[in-house]
């Protein structure tokens, strides 16, 4: 209900039609957005990090968390999203190492070593992956 | 964050005994300290723990999701501290010098008054007070963790790296092609003159532990030393040995694959089988002004502890068994 003083405009929303959670297009933020009859929306956003980068889709982003709680034998209601950092889900090296290598085979792509070593997030892995197919597309 | 699984006492003041002192490593020495997360039962004990850290720690401990991966992070901090903080002691007192504010009421340095950094490649280091750097020993450590066992080795000067794993892991994958992806031919060549399959998923388990160790050791990242460009050899005699590993008399070297800059030869290698369920692998700097041959088989020593509540000595015990480059 942001109200700015000195003007004559108020933004109000009304009971929102729907709800929408949007990941989006920047990895590690999360927006939400209200919309309102009024087409004015308020938009929260959450996060610290900010990468401007060829961002996963969410298929993607979904097939990678899958792969993770396969290889950590998580449960499947686990909560693993682009946020999770591989230490945080208790994965240690060679754990990220057979992640990375099933990633490998699922998406038919090929990682580097020393690019499989940097990923420390779950959205670092599926952003890496969404560059490594457009690469293999445009070739 | 009070674990489910752990008893809470009833509300009387809980306070911690005083932490038992421990030698300091001997020259060319490496001391393995061990805990098993499992044995962590007592609630009071765990908040006890919480307070020996650094907000920074606590925090980080916080962020880590699930109850026992919080408690083995933890445990892995109150690990460090404790196991620094033990050695330190007898020096401290033997140097006949007063850290005033590092000590607690009976000459004993508290393990919550050290600081840590990271060097430039992201590997934890004491970060030593102005006054202690005459009056210490410069301490080198290094830490490793499965959910079943947390491990801290400690040096006096020498770079240190160490890995556990359970003894009983098997990768998913298969090994053959893990090795062909990451490790360096010769690796590949000895795992796939090994027979049995189950021995080729436990070979491959002790080079990855021995190659952790050595990255670990050289404190400079996964990038600075990729698994690919170097090998660990097991030798006897300078030849190449290509059975299973009976005794503890093999030599553990490493030889990086090309003349890469930072990969470098001068370590020793140690591998122990821990209380029948872990491998440990230890790697240490060699100091290039020592010459004599009695450091080709590295000198450790094991300790089991639950921090301020018991400790047991493994070494020249059934729950130490040497596998290879130990003296």
């Amino acid at each position: 209900m942001a109200s700015v003083a000195g003007t004559a405009f108020a933004v109000s929303v009304r009971p929102p039609r729907r709800l929408q959670q949007v990941s989006n297009h920047l990895s590690g933020l999360k927006s939400v957005s209200f919309t309102s009859q009024r087409k004015s929306f308020v938009s929260i956003r959450s996060a610290p990090r900010f990468r401007i980068s060829c961002a996963a889709k969410p298929e993607t982003l979904e097939k990678v968390c899958s792969i993770v709680k396969k290889q950590l034998a998580l449960a499947e209601n686990a909560l693993v999203t682009g946020e999770s950092t591989f230490v945080q889900l208790g994965a240690d090296s060679l754990d990220t190492v057979e992640v990375v290598m099933g990633l490998e085979e699922e998406f038919g792509i090929s990682v580097e070593e020393e690019n499989a070593q940097t990923i420390q997030t779950v959205q670092d892995a599926a952003d890496m992956i969404e560059i490594l197919l457009e690469k293999k597309n445009a070739a | 964050m009070l674990p489910s699984n752990l008893v809470a006492r009833r509300l009387v003041p809980f306070a911690l005994p005083s932490l038992p002192s421990a030698p300091l490593p001997s020259p060319r020495e490496a001391h393995l300290w061990c805990v098993k997360p499992d044995e962590l039962k007592d609630a009071s004990l765990l908040q006890e723990y919480m307070k020996i850290l650094s907000p920074c720690e606590k925090e980080n401990v916080l962020s880590v999701k699930g109850e026992v991966l919080q408690k083995c992070a933890l445990l892995s901090r109150v690990l460090v501290r404790t196991t620094l903080a033990r050695c330190l002691w007898i020096e401290g007192l033997s140097s006949g010098c007063l850290f005033h504010a590092r000590l607690d009421t009976d000459y004993r340095i508290n393990p919550r008054s050290f600081k840590f950094k990271k060097n430039r490649f992201g590997k934890p280091e004491v970060e030593w007070q102005h006054n202690d750097v005459s009056f210490l020993p410069s301490l080198q450590f290094n830490v490793s963790h499965t959910s079943s066992l947390i491990a801290c080795g400690i040096t006096v000067n020498d770079p240190i790296g160490i890995d556990v794993e359970e003894k009983q892991r098997r990768p998913n994958a298969d090994v053959l092609s893990l090795a062909s992806r990451y490790f360096s031919p010769p690796e590949v060549q000895y795992l796939k003159s090994l027979v049995d399959s189950d021995s080729q998923k436990i070979e491959f388990i002790k080079l990855w532990t021995l190659k952790e160790a050595y990255v670990k050791a050289l404190g400079r990242g996964f990038s600075g030393a990729p698994f690919r460009k170097f090998t660990i050899r097991f030798e006897t005699r300078g030849d190449l040995v290509s059975e299973k590993l009976k005794t503890g008399e093999f030599r553990i070297a490493v030889e990086p694959v090309s003349d890469h800059e930072t990969l470098t030869a001068n370590w020793q290698f140690a591998l122990a089988e821990i209380t029948g369920s872990h491998f440990a692998a230890i790697c240490m700097g060699i100091d290039e002004n020592d010459t004599g041959k009695e450091h080709d088989l590295l000198k450790l020593k094991v300790w089991k502890t639950l921090p301020y509540m018991e400790d047991e000595c493994l070494s020249d015990s059934e729950a130490v068994i040497k596998i290879s480059g130990l003296s």
